[in-house]
């Protein structure tokens, strides 16, 4: 049995533990309700007859003086970098953390996530802010569900491709 | 006796769970374990069952292996428990006696409260930031719809009242002639529409101003009882046709001279008036002073406009004060108007301090009652007659004596305009040169010298504001005492005033400009004599009257000759103006070859003065011979043989 670690890394009340909730559960709470060190949760995948499971590591958002635990990320296989498209500065939040995390614990399969896509209309985020950084980006929705089982989807096929070439480079 | 309590016991009291490292990797509990933990056997994987611990373990076997003395915790994690909330745990590793424990332990929620609400607070302020910042913005957009709005209506009132200036000046000088009576009463029509059609314009313009906080009330000395005669008398004529009585009755305790405004005083009696006129077709009205009886205090009056109209019902009482709505929109087909005097009168009543309402019983009359905070002036005593400004209107004819003989520059673009000023001053036997804009008005005006300068606002290469400052400038170089310039404009914005008035305007005349306000104007600047040329230097020219035979066989050609000519004079001036010399040549070689043949060897002579003036492109000596055209075609007369 394939097990993968994910972190879900960002700033506070950007809707990470509301998107383990919707991929998991299918469920979602309007009520915010900020999370406490880190709360782990699993999902079994099938990919092309095999059985992944997935660990999720929902990890409290960043904030001023409670920086990422990078120690916890280190045995991650990949990450999900979200941020909230209606405040501005989650984004840059998420480009720090992505900063720290490539220049301390090295590369890894990662995607940025735009949560809160309902209220599009509202976003400071603009197309051109997501253009420049050359990721994969991905806008979604925990309270509609939009996207949200492409970006784990998604996250886990890089994954599972990063362990495959590093494989190869093993042979 | 008491049980015996082991120290195993304690640990679920104190919020641990407890557990000792087997050789197998495996943990043992070590007493009872407690309700809220999520295990229940009592050897367990815990990695297994806490996954944070797969990074937390093997830090604490480092540490054991290496002896370590000190006690190490666990970051904090959270786990759902069995009751559908969440408990926050923590891992602590000790060693003791040469045995290696885990305590995990659950933190009560209270600590992470803080976490919670300075989240809670950090995303409401955002919010609201971003709120701000949202109206901030609605704010500016609004602000610049408002500047739009503002900016559209003044250039809309501009463009309405040009035109509008040209039909109605142009139906006042039409009815001024001789007409049938057919066309007596086209031409009625005419100047009926053409008011009722500014008078609404004005009344967009006053109400969007009025919204716009444009409008400030003056404050200077008013006569109450003059002030409510004025309202009286411009209504007159309407209460007269309809055959309405009119009343005023002023209560003596109110007091006669206030400090206040009295145009816009006087404009809410009127709208008010007005509108009772519109609406009462039997009985009559009354206007009612009294000080306020809810709202005493020096000043505090309570005006009543009482008629006998149709009544409002009762529920449309609280409407009729809003733009464009009457009590029934079927009225406005029958009694016609907006309704926008009353949206206006509210307004104004309310920059006065006061409000408005209306009384009314169908089929029995209204009564429109407005207060009003007005200053008292110290001095109560009865003014005389010359105390108070000269008010009676003179008649056409007095005024045309008045405003006679002066030198007018005109500057207007619009050639329309230019045509009615000059219709309007047709009978004053002034001297009028002509400029088509600012520029070439300067230039006149440095060489020829004008009692008076009528002077549009808006003009292409150079505009009014601009000239004007150019004509002060001149005249303080030469030192001349400043000439009358009176500003021609269409827009009634007081911006314009304060700007025009900053350029060095005497006065300013507000398009539609009528023809008694023109020489009213013209009387009181012109005759002040502000060049100092005007009566001193410049003869009386009396014109003696030039006799000329015509001959026999001449007799229906010549005066239509002469009509014509005289006509001509203000194309002259006209085309002078614009610097269209060509068409002063073709009119002045015309004149020369004709004016000999019926008898006027003198026109043939100044044609070919003008003519060559127009080759030459001499300004001054065509003005000059065009002056004395126009004196030759007022002093002749024409006799006839027979």
């Amino acid at each position: 049995m394939l097990k993968k670690k994910i972190c879900l890394l960002g700033s506070y009340g950007v809707g990470k533990t509301s998107l383990v909730a919707r991929y998991v559960h299918s469920m979602f709470a309007d009520k915010y309700h900020t999370t406490v060190g880190v709360k782990i949760d699993k999902k079994v995948l099938d990919v092309e007859g095999q059985e992944l499971t997935l660990m999720l590591w929902d990890m409290a958002g960043e904030e001023d003086g409670a920086p990422v635990r990078l120690n916890q990320v280190k045995d991650a296989s990949g990450y999900l970098l979200v941020a909230d498209g209606t405040r501005g500065k989650t984004l840059d939040v998420a480009r720090s953390i992505q900063q720290r995390v490539e220049s301390e614990i090295g590369s890894r399969p990662f995607l940025l996530l735009i949560n809160k896509a309902d209220l599009r209309e509202t976003w400071e985020v603009s197309d051109t802010d997501l253009a420049s950084s050359g990721w994969t980006v991905i806008e979604t929705s925990a309270k509609s569900g939009q996207h949200v089982e492409e970006a784990f989807a998604t996250l886990s096929s890089r994954m599972l491709q990063a362990q495959a070439d590093d494989s190869e480079d093993d042979d | 006796m008491t049980p015996k309590t082991t120290t195993d016991d304690l640990f679920a009291p104190l919020g641990l769970a407890v557990f000792e490292r087997l050789p197998t990797g495996l943990f043992q509990a070590v007493g009872h374990l407690p309700a809220w933990l999520p295990v229940k056997e009592d050897s367990v994987d815990l990695a297994g069952h806490f996954p944070i611990l797969e990074i937390f373990l093997p830090e604490c076997e480092a540490l054991w292996q290496a002896g370590g003395p000190a006690p190490m915790q666990s970051d904090v994690w959270t786990e759902p428990d069995h009751a559908g909330g969440e408990i926050y745990l923590q891992a602590v590793a000790a060693a003791a006696g040469g045995r290696h424990f885990i305590a995990l332990r659950s933190l009560p929620a209270a600590l992470f409260t803080y976490q919670q609400l300075a989240h809670d607070f950090e995303l409401e302020k955002e919010k609201v930031e971003r709120l701000s910042h949202e109206l901030e913005a609605k704010r500016r957009e609004a602000e610049r719809a408002t500047q739009a709005k503002s900016d559209f209506l003044a250039t809309m009132s501009h463009e309405i009242r040009t035109p509008l200036n040209a039909i109605i000046g142009m139906a006042d000088v039409l009815s001024s002639t001789s007409l049938t009576g057919e066309q007596k009463k086209c031409v009625d029509i005419f100047q009926r529409n053409g008011v009722a059609l500014l008078n609404l314009i004005n009344d967009i313009l006053d109400l969007s101003r009025v919204e716009s906080g444009h409008v400030e009330l003056e404050a200077t000395d008013l006569d109450l009882r003059e002030v409510v005669a004025r309202a009286m008398e411009v209504v007159e004529v309407r209460a007269t046709a309809k055959g309405l009585s009119l009343r005023q009755t002023i209560a003596p305790d109110v007091p006669r001279y206030l400090i206040g405004d009295p145009n816009r005083l006087r404009q809410i009696i009127i709208n008010l008036l007005g509108n009772s006129i519109k609406f009462t077709d039997h009985g009559g009205l009354e206007v009612k002073v009294e000080p306020d009886p809810e709202n005493t205090g020096p000043g505090r009056l309570r005006f009543a406009i009482t008629d006998t109209g149709i009544g409002i019902p009762e529920d449309k009482l609280g409407l009729i004060f809003e733009s464009f709505s009457q009590a029934d929109s079927s009225t406005t087909r029958r009694y016609g108007g907006t309704g926008l005097g009353l949206t206006i009168s509210k307004q104004l009543v309310e920059l006065m301090d006061g409000r408005i309402w209306v009384e009314s019983q169908v089929g029995v009359g209204s009564t429109f009652f407005f207060t009003a905070r007005f200053q008292v002036q110290q001095d109560q005593s009865e003014r005389t007659a010359q105390d108070t400004p000269q008010t009676t209107h003179a008649s056409l004819a007095e005024l045309e004596a008045r405003a006679a003989g002066l030198r007018i520059l005109l500057v207007d673009d619009s050639e329309d305009n230019r045509i009615l000023i000059l219709s309007y001053l047709k009978k004053t036997r002034s001297t009028i040169d002509i400029a088509e804009d600012g520029q070439r008005a300067v230039e006149f005006f440095r060489t020829g010298h004008y009692d008076v300068v009528l002077m549009d606002v808006e003009m292409p290469v150079m505009d009014g504001y601009q000239a004007t400052r150019e004509i002060r400038r001149i005249e303080k170089e030469s030192g001349a005492p400043p000439t009358p310039v009176l500003a021609l404009t269409a827009h009634a914005f007081a911006e314009m005033k304060v700007k025009g008035y900053e350029a060095g305007f005497t006065d300013l005349l507000t398009k539609p400009i009528r023809q008694t306000t023109l020489l009213e104007a013209l009387a009181k600047h012109g005759s002040s004599g502000g060049s100092g040329s005007s009566e001193a230097e410049r003869p009386v020219v009396a014109p003696a009257s030039i006799r000329i035979r015509v001959e026999e066989g001449m007799e229906d050609v010549v005066p239509g000759y002469l009509a014509k000519r005289r006509a001509e004079v203000a194309v002259y001036r006209e085309r002078l103006g614009a610097g269209d010399f060509d068409a002063i040549r073709k009119l002045a070689h015309k004149m020369k070859g004709t004016g000999g043949g019926y008898g006027f060897p003198k026109l043939t002579e100044l044609g070919a003065a003008l003519e060559k003036g127009a080759i030459q492109s001499d300004t001054s000596a065509i003005r000059e011979n065009l002056d004395e055209f126009a004196l030759y075609l007022e002093s002749v007369k024409l006799e006839y043989l027979s």
